[in-house]
């Protein structure tokens, strides 16, 4: 009746200083199933597959692996049990060979047959559909072929529990579905897979069954085709949202930031952005779609002035803003505020308090030598109020917010300047759905005031939804802007991919 | 097994306790020192008492010691706010006596109210710029800080000794290798007793106070010590606000060479630091960074010190065993921090029972 | 929480029983600070005497007593002087030459110190300065020149030892090259270095000393270190005006030998050393004790060697050279008798000109400021 369990956790505690990331969590997978650990951001998942790969010790409950109970102290102890873990970030060296890499940190012989291991690699890549060329270095990957081998490495070191941390979160929607093929493949041949993710629609695709986690606790466990995104996003939240984002209808204003043939290139010399060329109106969001690192940061920092430009131009209403320091362009009266990907470790100071985080940008405004905290208490209040931003008060350390609260506070601080021009990089990562849901409530309340608004976004169904316009990156480059309520997922997809679709640039 | 884990709820009466807890064990651990050295470990404390504030010319002593220590801190604080590790204050403190001296030497029979302001300034300017040497460098080719101030106080303490065996020889000094004496007016005047640099401590640490936490200019230096991309990203010129900066930390050590060649030891020579620039590390690092913390701190780790010297004299305990003493007492606050910080959690070799994690 | 508060009452009650368990000896050794101050000057005020009782005495030292040297030699005073007078004496060792002096000298007078011996040449200033905050209490320098109302200074003729072990070191060379460590290019050094070359050359023409300077007075490892490369260079005698014994420990390594200084330094190196040039301060120690205590106390400079005892050569070991002996005690009843003096003309510097001329003695001013370095020797003086 029943398959093989493989993975038994039961009752599993775990606090870190007085947050209970994990509150006697059960969990179970059997041999030949995907099962999908579903949860929004600060749910406990990480942090519970953290203590089946070994990187951490439960305070308290039992792990049974193939019907054993086991202790593991170290990450080594769980890879001989079987598990393999693959990290959303992969840890290869670039300039080794895949299989170089493969056979890092194995135990045996300091000069292994070159020839029998690339044979076995070759096998074990065949029997599980992973193409992977065991003498190709690192660097000269895909971001799928780079995943493949760090599938690969954990196969060959005999994992039959494979375990992937957000999988898809760098992979373009084709490739998504390449790997999809191999973890299927996977679990026909006998290995449990276990994939965390936030992304309902993955669940539905790939998984059998599906855990919800919700504060650290087990919502429940549930046969994958028994349920619906719907349902399972609301086990996630704890009470029935509402998914649908709206795309108010505004009246489209003039053209208040162009950017004309911008090259750059990063402290390698490598080209990061290329001939990048598009407007922005006012009372318009303008989405940028792309996999991650396809020169989205890059190109919000240099029109912040934050990075160097190489060639081309940037516009703000007519103006050049190549060559200009982020103090220049305030000092110019640009009204231009920047959101970045990094909240704590650029957009605000992690250790400060609300009130000294909207000094970063009042206090130019102050004059004298001193600093007035007063009045922009008073306006953080306000703000606190009309943002529902939970915190204890003006004067507590922003990074004790939460993740959502933190980007109400960057997002507050920045609209209160009235900008004309709002650059968000990434305004909703590792937010619940419930803030998500906020943050476009508050963009869309900016693009009807008109400002232009320059949305760099991951979810490619949210771009799809929100923005009046997307532009595709791929490499450094622009691929195509597509109409947002036109395009489809697939056509995106395969322009993130670099592929020339011949299509019309939506103006 | 015992691992290390991040405090999670620490609140001031918790973290109060480990301090005090720690300065019992600290105590404790002394005490038994101290009777294995054969004395009574109460009566000894008493005597560091004693010889700390046992009568106004020691607990004039006690502030002859306390106001360098203030002011190097303050000046420390302000590198270290902006996580600049400046541990240069020694060759700092000597560069600013150096200036400072340079301005006795050949202006010294003018009216003290002419030669002391220009001393100061000249203080000022040699440790600062000493300081900015280090700050300029990080900034054009990204050198270590650590590095660049630790060696910049050898050089400092090399070309002191130099002038004081070369071209500064006291012509009158029949050969020995002494600095002159500054002049009647290049000496900065007492004031109940103790040299009036004492002011310049107190109005530092006000200054400080007030720059730190309600100037533009010390904000500025706060958010470029969390995060320099943010400051970048706020509009800040960075580069300006690291170089202004250490200028300040290094002339507030500068101003403490001055005050000390001038107040107190009336010339220069390459003692005169007296290791003020690397006690004054400690000293800002227990202060958690806080200008009005700094000055109760910098009192009391002057009073250990005088206190520790006092003992060896009225019990003949060798210097040595003096400083054990006081590391000691330094390793055991020191350490609380680690406790205020992170907690060790015992594990039991077999995985727990799944009743206690429920509560 | 808890588990905090069991253990501060574990570390009470420890603490409790520490200190119960030595009370009775709280009396005794806190006697010390207990001396009432104005007491003591109402009874010197008196008679212009001190008692025995009532006399401290203050020594303050430039390193710790146990460094087999300098401050060893005037620790080994100090007990001297308990012994002979018993009087009471306290002391700091390790002080440092800043303005930490003048606080120990002044926490000293607090302790009821009536005189104070300071025994450094960087604590002149701080001496001077103190003495006159204090008038009534006596301040003795050494090796320095300044003089005050109280304040007196005092220093040996080391440098008549210093001969007399350049002649056991001139005899023993077979390379001709001894090696000198010296501490710091000043006169006191200078006078050493160029007494004991005489004292070499006095019974072998031919003799080079080697001088390297540490800048430093006390450290073991450095002085070890400059020996170390003076033997490099062909020495096969070293001689040193320094602290530590570190430059015989590195003769002795190499087979070499050594002359010592300030102690006799046999026992350090007793393969390598031949004899040291040792300080016997406890004689002036107990007489300026004495005059203090007796009110007859008056300001000078002192300066004396063999004849007053103050300074003094060890016993020649069995490494020095056969014959040394004899040589040595006739050229010492010489000095004594006023026959030789060292610093008698002909004198030739370095580039050979004549700078005393013959039947000439230096006078003292003239030695105390030596800043050149006579014939023979090889080295700068900064």
């Amino acid at each position: 009746m029943q398959a093989q369990v493989f993975v038994k956790m039961e009752n599993i505690c775990k606090t870190f200083g007085n947050v209970k990331a994990n509150d006697r969590i059960n969990f179970d997978v059997h041999q030949g199933e995907i099962h999908a650990l579903l949860g929004e951001n600060g749910a406990g998942k990480s942090t519970l597959m953290n203590m089946l790969s070994g990187i951490y010790k439960p305070d308290s409950g039992s792990i049974q692996i193939h019907g054993k109970e086991v202790v593991f102290n170290t990450p080594k102890d769980s890879i001989e049990m079987g598990i393999g873990m693959i990290h959303q970030h992969y840890r290869l060296v670039e300039v080794q060979t895949a299989k170089e890499n493969i056979l890092l940190g194995r135990k045996g012989p300091f000069f292994m047959k070159g020839a029998h291991v690339s044979k076995d690699i070759r096998e074990i890549g065949e029997k599980f559909g992973l193409p992977v060329d065991p003498e190709k270095k690192v660097y000269d990957m895909s971001i799928g072929e780079k995943q493949a081998v760090e599938i690969l490495k954990v196969l060959y070191q005999g994992a039959d529990i494979l375990i992937m941390d957000e999988p898809t979160a760098v992979l373009t929607p084709q490739e998504t579905r390449k790997l999809f093929a191999i973890l299927r493949n996977m679990a026909a041949q006998g290995c449990a897979v276990i994939i965390i993710t936030h992304k309902l629609h993955e669940v539905m695709e790939i998984s059998d069954r599906v855990t919800v986690l919700r504060k650290g606790t087990t919502v429940g466990t549930l046969a994958t085709k028994d349920t619906n995104p719907k349902a399972l996003t609301d086990l996630m939240v704890g009470k029935t949202v509402d998914l649908a984002i709206s795309r108010p209808p505004v009246e489209r204003g003039r053209v208040l930031l162009e950017v004309k043939d911008l090259c750059a290139y990063d402290m390698d010399k490598v080209e990061v952005l290329r001939d990048i060329s598009f407007k922005l109106h006012a009372g318009e969001v303008l989405g940028v779609a792309g996999v991650a690192g396809s020169g989205q940061k890059e190109l919000c920092e240099s029109i912040a002035g934050l990075y160097p430009v190489a060639s081309g131009q940037i516009l703000y209403e007519g103006e050049s803003l190549v060559g200009n320091s982020p103090r220049d362009i305030i000092k110019k009266g640009i009204s231009m505020s920047f959101i970045p990907e990094d909240r704590l470790g650029m957009g605000l100071v992690a250790s400060m308090d609300m009130v000294d985080n909207f000094l970063l940008k009042e206090h130019h405004n102050q004059k004298g030598l001193w600093l007035k905290r007063k009045p922009i208490a008073e306006k953080c209040a306000e703000i606190i109020r009309r943002l529902e931003i939970k915190t204890p008060g003006v004067h507590h350390p922003v990074k004790q917010l939460s993740g959502g609260n933190i980007q109400k506070v960057l997002i507050g601080r920045e609209i209160e300047t009235n900008p004309h021009v709002l650059i968000t990089a990434y305004a909703v990562r590792g937010l619940d759905i419930g803030a998500s849901h906020t943050i476009y409530d508050l963009i869309n309340e900016q693009k009807e005031k008109g400002v232009a608004i320059l949305f760099i976004g991951e979810d490619l169904d949210v771009l799809l939804e929100l923005c009046d316009r997307i532009m595709v990156l791929s490499e450094g480059a622009v691929t195509g802007i597509v109409r947002g309520d036109k395009a489809t997922k697939e056509e995106l997809g395969l322009l993130m991919a670099g592929e020339d679709l011949g299509m019309e640039v939506a103006q | 097994m015992i691992r290390m884990a991040k405090q999670g709820n620490m609140t001031g009466r918790k973290a109060a306790a480990i301090r005090v807890t720690a300065i019992l064990l600290a105590f404790l651990a002394s005490s038994l020192f101290i009777r294995i050295l054969g004395h009574n470990p109460l009566a000894v404390y008493g005597s560091m008492l004693v010889g700390a504030f046992g009568s106004p010319m020691r607990i004039r002593d006690t502030l002859t010691v306390a106001i360098p220590l203030t002011l190097t801190s303050i000046g420390i604080l302000v590198a270290f706010k902006m996580k600049f590790w400046n541990i240069g204050a020694e060759g700092q403190i000597l560069m600013g006596a150096f200036a400072a001296s340079m301005v006795a030497y050949n202006l010294g029979n003018l009216s003290r109210w002419v030669v002391l302001p220009l001393m100061f300034l000249a203080g000022f300017v040699g440790g600062g710029l000493w300081a900015l040497l280090p700050a300029w460098l990080k900034m054009k080719w990204n050198t270590n800080e650590t590095i660049i101030t630790l060696m910049l106080n050898y050089i400092a303490i090399k070309w002191i000794t130099f002038l004081q065996y070369g071209p500064w020889r006291d012509p009158a000094s029949m050969g020995f290798p002494k600095m002159p004496n500054f002049a009647s007016g290049a000496i900065v005047p007492k004031l109940f007793g103790i040299q009036a640099g004492f002011l310049v401590a107190i109005l530092f640490v006000v200054l400080a106070h007030y720059f730190m936490h309600h100037s533009k200019g010390g904000y500025e230096v706060a958010v470029v010590g969390e995060s320099v991309d943010t400051a970048r990203y706020a509009g800040m010129n960075v580069k300006k606000i690291v170089l202004t900066a250490l200028v300040i930390s290094g002339g507030i050590s500068g101003i403490v060479g001055m005050l000390e060649a001038s107040g107190v030891n009336h010339t220069l020579n390459a003692s005169i630091s007296a290791g003020y620039g690397f006690t004054a590390i400690i000293t800002t690092w227990l202060s958690g960074l806080k200008p009005l913390v700094v000055l109760p701190v910098s009192i009391l780790f002057a009073a250990m010190t005088k206190g520790g010297g006092y003992i060896q004299t009225v019990y003949q305990i060798p210097q040595a065993a003096a400083q054990v003493l006081q590391s000691m007492i330094l390793f055991f606050v020191i350490g609380s921090e680690f406790f205020v910080q992170y907690k060790l959690v015992f594990q039991r070799k077999k995985s727990p029972n799944p009743q206690e994690g429920g509560q | 929480m808890k588990r905090l508060s069991a253990l501060f009452l574990a570390l009470l009650v420890a603490s409790a029983t520490l200190f119960a368990g030595c009370a009775p000896k709280v009396t005794s050794d806190t006697e010390p600070q207990q001396q009432p101050e104005g007491q003591q000057e109402g009874q010197q005020g008196e008679a212009g005497t001190i008692s025995k009782e009532d006399m401290v005495v203050g020594f303050i030292y430039v390193g710790p007593i146990g460094d087999g040297g300098y401050t060893w030699a005037h620790d080994q005073g100090r007990l001297f002087l308990e012994e002979q007078l018993g009087v009471k004496t306290i002391y700091k060792e390790s002080v440092p030459e800043n303005q930490e002096v003048e606080q120990v000298l002044r926490s000293m007078v607090d302790q009821g110190a009536k005189a104070i011996f300071a025994t450094s040449f960087g604590y002149m200033d701080y001496v001077e300065k103190v003495s006159n905050e204090f008038p009534d209490v006596k301040f003795f320098h050494c090796s320095g020149y300044k003089t005050t109302a109280n304040m007196a200074n005092y220093f040996g003729r080391i440098y008549e030892s210093r001969y007399l072990s350049g002649i056991v070191a001139g005899m023993k060379t077979e390379s001709d090259i001894i090696g000198y460590v010296g501490a710091f290019p000043i006169p006191e050094v200078v006078r050493g270095i160029n007494a004991f070359t005489l004292g070499a050359q006095s019974v072998n023409p031919d003799v080079k000393v080697k001088v390297v300077f540490t800048s430093t007075w006390y450290d073991p490892a450095k002085e070890k270190d400059a020996a170390i490369s003076l033997l490099d260079q062909g020495a096969d005698v070293i001689a040193q005006h320094q602290d530590t014994a570190g430059p015989q420990q590195a003769a002795q390594e190499r087979g070499a030998f050594a002359i010592g200084y300030n102690s006799d330094m046999s026992e350090a190196a007793p393969a390598a050393n031949m004899t040291s040039s040792v300080w016997n301060w406890g004689p002036y120690y107990v007489e300026q004790t004495q005059a203090v205590m007796d009110g007859t106390f008056a300001s000078h400079s002192y300066w004396e060697g063999f004849s007053e005892g103050i300074v003094d050569l060890a016993p020649l070991t069995a490494n020095a050279p056969e014959g040394a002996a004899a040589k040595v005690e006739e050229a010492k009843a010489k000095i004594l008798d006023g026959s030789l003096f060292v610093f008698e003309g002909p004198l030739k510097d370095q580039t050979g000109a004549e700078r005393v001329a013959a039947g000439v003695q230096m006078t003292d001013q003239e030695m105390l400021s030596f800043d050149w370095f006579v014939e023979g020797v090889e080295g700068k003086i900064e």
